[in-house]
């Protein structure tokens, strides 16, 4: 068959497999992954490894699909902000119809096999979260309230609960603690990167914490979440759903987040405008704006990265442990 | 009426379908093995009521 390239017509894009994918937000999709896998295996009882594995897809896809809405339904506010500029959809590679459509296909597929796989119980609550993130974050809170990512957070929370429901068919309150560390983490987590994106997040007029109230309120409201989440990230350890490895190492990184905490609170990041490097040049790209900051800044980028590292290890911790236990018996 | 394609669009269909079907050989696997591990289950459970039938007989 020959092929005359003529003229480009709208109806046939040039859309890459890529650009779906990227539209998965895989960086959350891993933490989801993570977490939810953590939720399956503390949770009491057993489940076939097959059965488990495909909960954890299942899952990651609804995680997915609520980043594919996510990123549809904000692609004019992408299209302003530096970290989020070269999204599909913000920088026209997508269409916003396509990328829901995507979105939907992936919530229904996830949502069903999750159901016919575990119980319907798992597969509401995936459900939930979908939902929960795209509508409830994306449409009414992002844009109106700087509680946004409080609110809006424990979207992020519910991967740990959804697992151990696909094993037990409830949420006992050992669940709702595990969501409870991600929920109060998401705030310290959140404002720390926003201290030195307030530039972006003003020009796309989202009113994220240091644009709406000042960098200082956010750094003393970064302290106070703080000061709530190293308690409940102990506290596993303590009921015991954690071992002395857990414990040990929710403590010692509790303190750490802590100190990183009340120095980012005496500092002044935030108050200085963003977006310019190191060398006095402007950051472009995801990882640059993450993390070539400015002097002032560096608290705040400093305690945004332990966060992660914090949270990760905590749930390995926990993920380890379970699994030796599983070993010993 | 013929579509004209250019070879930049034409490309990007090919990759576009090519992981099409991957995903839905995926899709079939997945629920090939979610039927065969419901089976299984389905089984066990049958064979263990025959069980309590035969014994309660006894």
């Amino acid at each position: 068959m020959t092929q005359t390239p003529v003229t480009s017509t709208p109806t046939v894009s040039t859309t890459q497999p890529e650009d779906f994918f990227q539209l998965l937000k895989p960086r959350v999709m891993s933490l989801v992954i993570f977490t939810a896998a953590t939720g399956l295996v503390v949770a009491p009882g057993s489940v076939n490894p097959l059965v488990a594995a495909i909960a954890i897809l299942c899952i990651a896809v609804g995680a997915g699909a609520a980043g594919t809405f996510n990123m549809a339904l904000e692609g004019d506010t992408d299209a302003l902000m530096r970290r989020t500029r070269g999204r599909p959809v913000a920088a026209g590679r997508l269409k916003k119809n396509d990328a829901m459509a995507f979105g939907v296909v992936l919530s229904v597929f996830s949502v069903m096999l999750l159901g016919m796989n575990t119980n319907w119980f798992a597969a509401g609550l995936l459900l939930m979260t979908i939902a929960y993130y795209a509508v409830f974050y994306t449409l009414m809170l992002k844009r109106r309230t700087p509680q946004n990512i409080v609110i809006g957070g424990a979207a992020g929370a519910f991967p740990p609960v959804i697992g151990w429901a696909a094993v037990t068919g409830d949420a006992p309150w050992q669940a709702w603690l595990l969501f409870l560390i991600i929920f109060l983490w998401t705030p310290p987590h959140s404002w720390a990167l926003a201290l030195y994106s307030t530039g972006d997040y003003a020009k796309a007029g989202i009113p994220m914490m240091p644009v709406a109230r000042g960098a200082r309120s956010t750094r003393l409201q970064i302290l106070l979440y703080s000061l709530v989440f190293v308690p409940s990230a102990i506290a596993p350890g303590l009921v015991g759903m954690g071992g002395p490895l857990y414990l040990a190492v929710s403590i010692l990184g509790g303190l750490m987040f802590l100190a990183l905490a009340v120095r980012l609170w005496r500092s002044r990041a935030g108050d200085a405008p963003d977006g310019i490097g190191r060398d006095g040049t402007e950051v472009v790209g995801r990882e640059a704006a993450l993390y070539d900051v400015r002097v002032e800044a560096k608290p705040a980028r400093n305690l945004f990265a332990f966060s992660i590292l914090y949270l990760t290890v905590l749930f390995a911790a926990l993920l380890v442990e379970s699994l030796a236990s599983f070993g010993v018996a | 009426m013929s579509l004209y394609l250019t070879s930049e669009q034409l490309t990007a269909r090919n990759r576009r379908s090519q992981w099409i079907a991957v995903g839905l050989v995926a899709f079939i696997v997945v629920i090939f093995l979610s039927t065969f591990l419901r089976m299984q289950r389905n089984l066990a459970e049958r064979t263990a009521q025959l069980q309590a039938v035969a014994e309660m007989s006894r």
